[in-house]
């Protein structure tokens, strides 16, 4: 990335030089170069232990980076005033216990400066807990103190809002209203990072992502164009020996392999058409030609080596 | 820059307020405010009854297996004999004649100075005196209350990403405690003042030689030294707390600290004489030395008051700078779980 200085308010609201975070020898984030682009749901992807949280927490103030840079809106990252135009909801939400709902929300709107008190009857009202805003924080269910960390984050209307597993505690109802809420937090302007294993409800809600593995980023862009990169077709010929070996020599395809009596070729589907001419030429005919369209679910685990059954990281 | 601390300060009370330990703290320090002061009350009234009371030991009783006894000087000095001991020896109740006629001569003194110390404005310093220990803890535990819950519940994360500042956040609690410790004491001598003046309506007329002891201007002098004797402490108990980043730690040190000064400041000064230049400039010594309290250290020579407030002014800079520079440099991470 170049001149991050001159990242300007119409384009990226995140960008990060080089960031880089270490505990000991533990390299939590290393060499994190990311840029946000201003406006609408950005997925932060990653395995358990990838950086996810350590990078929100550089990009927020909470951790020191080791080395590199983070800037928000274009200033240094964990300056206050560059702060109060930021919501974020980190890991689990945290609120004083023996304070209630609302005079959490109050108290955390006092001390940032954000809004009127009129906000916080309307953000209850948005997270539905408008019933329960009286009782204490140390009586509320995982489900109630996910909401009540999103009316937080959203106290002050930021213009760039982190929302960390929103949807963790939430029934399936919760998780529905949840995703259409960040879905329209993303409108107008305002940008949403939205870091989360629920990739499903990620690929429905994002447009833009970025994945990191062991610390490092190791794909960025629009969901439509990650996918992309990796499309495959399925294809079932009248010689899958002769098509290996014509589909081998073409430049663009990225592999084929032998599966379930067909082959699966990795290449752009809007070139199956060239396919299924290179394949004619050498008197190798195509009986059928599907395009996999596979989902950011498979996309991840693929790139980042997780085993599905673990959700971990592959050694 | 002061007005977001003053801010900050604002809305520290609104959380401190709504814990029932700030409340139950006051309840403690108000009661042995008042302990103080009608300790003294009764102690002038059972020296004005039985004018002084002396203790017979076993052995100087006639009868065996008795335990020691008390009598009074007044029933020795009347001169009735309806009112003389009858199971003591004649010589013995001769010689406890002798000591309260001895004592006698000192009892108006003795009244005066009594009575000073429940009546205004004297029983406002010698309350303080009385506290003093007790306040010091209290205001560990509000202080390592305060600043460990953000820790414990693992609310720091979600104070700073509201874009308050981590200086300005922990000052904001510096003032608050001080300020509530103020308002404590004062609170305090209020109430030491109210039942002062109820204990001089019960007492009657002042004995003679007493409203000497102290002036209005003393009772302020030991209000401003009873506050400023707390800042070092606030200090250290932040320090801990935020060392260990935990409540639990920061209360354990502070109560813990008071106690263990005076323990290896006895121990070690018994064994070798240049630890007393040491003890010199251990924290509750000075703290001792500045409100002129004896603080745990009975008959002891304490630290001169300019000597003191030095100490305890470094003391509070060091302790307090350490944390703050640990505060502000540290990766804030989430809840430990404690209170």
């Amino acid at each position: 990335m170049t001149g991050m200085n001159t990242i300007g308010p119409g384009e990226y609201v995140i960008g990060t030089r080089a960031l880089t975070k270490r505990y000991g020898d533990v390299l939590a984030v290393n060499d994190l170069t990311l840029r946000v682009p201003r406006g609408g749901v950005f997925g932060f992807l990653g395995p358990n232990g990838s950086g996810k949280t350590t990078t929100m927490g550089m990009l927020l103030g909470l951790v020191h980076p080791s080395s590199g840079e983070a800037r928000i809106f274009g200033d240094p990252a964990r300056h206050p005033a560059t702060l109060r135009r930021v919501g974020a909801m980190v890991e689990t939400p945290t609120f004083y216990p023996y304070l209630s709902g609302r005079a959490n929300l109050r108290y955390f709107q006092a001390i940032g400066r954000r809004g009127s008190p009129a906000d916080i009857e309307r953000l209850l009202t948005l997270v539905d807990l408008g019933k329960r805003a009286d009782s204490k924080f140390a009586t509320y269910s995982l489900g109630m103190k996910q909401r009540l960390g999103i009316a937080c984050a959203l106290l002050g209307d930021p213009e760039l809002v982190f929302l960390d597993e929103p949807t963790n505690g939430l029934d399936p109802a919760g998780v529905v209203e949840v995703r259409e809420l960040i879905r329209e937090l993303g409108t107008g302007g305002r940008t949403v990072v939205l870091s989360s294993h629920m990739l499903a409800e990620t690929e429905l809600v994002c447009d833009n992502v970025a994945v990191l593995s062991r610390g490092r980023l190791i794909a960025q862009g629009t969901i439509k164009e990650l996918l992309r990169e990796h499309d495959s077709l399925r294809l079932h010929t009248t010689d899958d020996a002769g098509a290996q070996t014509v589909l081998a020599a073409l430049p663009w395809v990225e592999g084929v392999t032998q599966e379930d009596g067909g082959l699966i070729v990795t290449a752009p589907q809007d070139r199956s058409w060239e396919i299924a001419r290179a394949l004619a030429d050498r008197q190798v005919y195509v009986s059928e030609l599907v395009p996999l369209h596979r989902t950011l679910e498979e996309f991840f685990m693929e790139i980042t080596g997780t085993d599905p059954t673990t959700g971990r990281e592959r050694t | 820059m002061i007005a977001h601390i003053a801010n900050l300060t604002v809305w520290e009370w609104f959380k401190l307020r709504r814990r029932w330990m700030l409340w139950i703290l006051l309840v403690f320090a108000l009661l042995f405010a008042q302990l103080a002061v009608w300790g003294a009350f009764f102690s002038y009234r059972n020296v004005q009854e039985t004018g002084g009371e002396l203790t017979v030991p076993a052995t100087l009783q006639q009868q065996q297996g008795r335990v020691p006894r008390t009598v009074r000087c007044n029933d020795l000095l009347s001169g009735e004999a309806s009112r003389r001991p009858a199971d003591l020896d004649a010589q013995v109740v001769a010689g406890l004649t002798a000591q309260c006629r001895q004592q006698a001569t000192t009892l108006p003194a003795r009244l005066a100075r009594t009575y000073d110390t429940f009546t205004l404005p004297g029983s406002i310093p010698n309350a303080l005196n009385t506290v003093q220990t007790l306040g010091l803890i209290l205001v560990a535990i509000l202080t390592a209350s305060a600043i460990g819950i953000d820790y414990g519940a693992g609310t720091l994360r979600s104070v700073l990403t509201q874009g308050t500042g981590r200086w300005p956040y922990l000052t904001a609690k510096f003032v608050t405690l001080a300020g509530l410790t103020a308002l404590g004491l004062l609170v305090a001598a209020a109430s030491v003042a109210l039942s002062s003046a109820v204990a001089s309506g019960l007492a009657g007329a002042a004995p003679l030689g007493a409203g000497v002891a102290a002036t209005w201007s003393d009772a302020g002098v030991a209000l401003w030294k009873a506050w400023v004797s707390i800042l070092p402490y606030i200090a250290l108990t932040a320090f801990v707390t935020v060392v260990a980043r935990s409540s639990a730690a920061g209360m354990a040190i502070g109560l813990g600290y008071y106690f263990a000064e005076q323990l290896i400041v006895a121990l070690l000064s018994n064994f070798f004489s240049w630890f007393q230049n040491i003890a010199d400039y251990l924290l509750v010594r000075n703290i001792s030395g500045w409100t002129g309290g004896t603080g745990g250290f009975p008959g002891a020579v304490l630290p001169d008051q300019t000597h003191a407030i030095v100490v305890l002014t470094v003391y509070t800079v060091v302790l307090g700078g350490i944390a703050f520079w640990l505060y502000e440099r540290r990766d804030v991470q989430g809840a430990t779980g404690g209170g």
